[in-house]
């Protein structure tokens, strides 16, 4: 197992969160979604894993590069 | 009496040649996971192709007026062939003095030199392996003064920009003059963890600025690809780089004075992609694949990306449409909504500027709610560099086709069409498209009304919902504003008969393009 940061591509703000820590995640599955110029941006997880920690809530405004969530893969 | 010994005088200076910097340099330079100029232009090039020139240059050593060895010339370059095609190719050679430069009568390449005028007087394209630090100040000690900066040969540089395809590769640590030569490029690439570009290196910085990097957090590709976009596409290994050079070259013509090449292909014109009716949600707010939308119009493997990585809310690839060489420039909504940051719009004006240079035409597959908003962006002047790629679009002069997939709003969306040419605009029944967004506009035009109202926000939704009755293509392409408005899946079929009709004008415009004005 590894730890897997997930750094937001985008500057915005969550707009949904759809995966708790704990919850397993697959491939390609959306942990959160971002809103960013009228858009809802869906952020995907990388590979199957776990969901251990969030760094943000929803509401919450989200800069490029920052960390959102960490996966055990 | 037969000219055998000096025959064989010439085969042994040859020999020394092929040794380059010695064994244990060699060994060293392997060691660091990278190869020697003369494995990379026989990776590169086709077997056997290379005809070097100027093998002999060095500094040779006598003993008693007899050759004991040659240090030779620090740069390697000749004419080779790729996939058929001549290259003027050349670069420096790591494993002599670090690839620095070296007094010689006449330049052999690197910036400017022999190699570079193959390239403009045969008009074929120019490859630079680039793996050098460029000046050093133990030359001043050498000459007894110190050098004015730059050397006659950048002007070649510059003057091949608009003549022949430039290809430049960093394949090590490239700091001053091989750093600025890589950038005089049409295309550039680097390998990743093995090489770096930068004004200057560590020792440099560290002494300046106080700054403790290495020389991959200065100018790895993280830096020089994915951040900065000084370099444009990041190889995983030097074969890799290899690669990507001759698929790079095989859209390119070999100079501007002819057409790029046509590939046979069997995946048919009139191809009907069923899943392009589903691709675009109906859902505003939902983004889509672009690049998957991409695929299915091109012909199939056919694409190209240059800077994947950089300036992401534009996607820029070489593609073909039944084998002719077309670029597409297509809105990523994935990455701030499509909007055009500071970076799209460099990257936009550069693959314009590159696909009107050789004569490649222009596919946009349009989805731009406008110019990126917002302090960051303003701070980053992207009204100025958008208005510049508006500026190179509104100069171009190569066929461009429309094809709004959904939005297509305010001066980047006017940047995405042929002003100069047939105008022609194409549009899905997703397409929406003004002057600016019904959200965000409804409120701005519309502010005493609202204000007034009762229910304030209950009138701005009843404002929007009346202006976007207005919003249909189909209404717009009843008043021709909008040329057609097309079934999505009609799209590859439609753009192919277009394509290939522009073939016999784009021949009669071949040429160098000149550019006036000054952009902003």
């Amino acid at each position: 197992m590894a730890r897997k940061e997930v750094k937001s591509e985008i500057t915005g703000s969550v707009w949904k969160i759809v995966k708790q820590p704990g919850d397993g995640v697959g491939e390609e599955d959306a942990l959160m979604i971002l809103e960013s110029m009228k858009m809802e941006i869906p952020v995907l997880a990388e590979a199957n894993g776990t969901l251990v920690e969030l760094t943000v809530k929803e509401g919450e405004p989200v800069t490029e590069g920052q960390l959102l969530a960490v996966l055990d893969v | 009496m037969s000219w055998k010994p000096e025959a064989e005088e010439l085969e042994l200076r040859r020999r020394y040649a092929d040794g380059l910097g010695g064994p244990e340099a060699v060994a060293t330079h392997h060691s660091k996971g990278r190869l020697t100029v003369r494995e990379r232009i026989a990776g590169l090039c086709d077997p056997a192709s290379f005809q070097e020139v100027g093998k002999l240059t060095g500094k040779g050593a006598y003993v008693d007026g007899k050759l004991a060895g040659v240090v030779p010339a620090p740069y390697v370059m000749g004419l080779a062939r790729i996939d058929g095609r001549p290259v003027a190719i050349g670069g420096e050679d790591f494993t002599v003095r670090g690839g620095t430069s070296w007094g010689s009568d006449r330049r052999k390449g690197g910036q400017g030199g022999f190699v570079e005028d193959l390239a403009h007087e045969y008009r074929i394209p120019l490859v630079n392996l680039i793996d050098g630090a460029g000046g050093s100040v133990t030359s001043a000690a050498r000459r007894g003064h110190t050098v004015f900066p730059g050397v006659h040969g950048f002007e070649r540089s510059v003057q091949l920009m608009g003549e022949v395809p430039v290809v430049c590769a960093v394949m090590g640590t490239a700091a001053g003059g091989p750093a600025g030569r890589a950038i005089l490029a049409h295309w550039s690439v680097m390998v990743k963890d093995t090489s770096q570009v930068f004004a200057a290196g560590p020792p440099v910085v560290e002494r300046s600025l106080g700054q403790k990097l290495t020389k991959e957090e200065l100018g790895g590709a993280h830096v020089a690809v994915d951040m900065a976009g000084t370099i444009d596409n990041a190889a995983r290994d030097e074969a890799d780089c290899f690669a990507m050079i001759r698929r790079y070259l095989s859209y390119m013509p070999a100079n501007v004075w002819e057409l790029p090449p046509v590939a046979a292909t069997d995946d048919p014109p009139d191809r009907r992609e069923e899943a392009l009716l589903d691709i675009v949600p109906r859902e505003r707010r939902q983004p889509y694949n672009m690049r998957k939308l991409v695929g299915m119009v091109v012909d199939r493997d056919s694409t190209f990306e240059i800077q994947p990585t950089f300036g992401r809310a534009i996607i820029t690839m070489l593609a073909r449409m039944n084998g002719k060489v077309v670029g597409v420039i297509a809105n990523n909504p994935m990455v701030n909504g499509g909007a055009m940051d500071v970076k799209a719009a460099r990257k936009q004006t550069h693959f314009l500027q590159l696909c009107d240079t050789f004569h490649i035409p222009i596919i946009f597959l349009v989805d731009v709610p406008g110019f990126m908003v917002g302090l960051q962006a303003e701070q980053a002047a992207t009204l100025r560099e958008g208005m510049k790629s508006v500026y190179a679009a509104l100069q171009a002069t190569v066929p461009m086709l429309t094809v709004v997939i959904r939005k297509c709003y305010g001066m980047a969306g006017m940047g995405t069409t042929d002003k100069n040419g047939l105008d022609f605009k194409i549009a899905w029944p997703s397409a929406e498209w003004g002057s600016l967004p019904v959200e965000g506009g409804v409120a701005a035009a519309y502010r005493r009304e609202i204000e007034s109202a009762p229910d304030p926000q209950k009138r701005l939704q009843e404002l929007e919902a009346e202006l976007r009755a207005y919003a249909s293509p189909l209404l717009t392409a009843e008043a021709f504003a909008v040329e057609d408005v097309i079934d999505p899946r009609e799209t590859r079929a439609y753009l192919c008969r277009f394509i290939d009709a522009m073939q016999g004008r784009l021949a009669t415009t071949v040429g160098v393009k000149l550019r006036a004005g000054v952009p902003p």
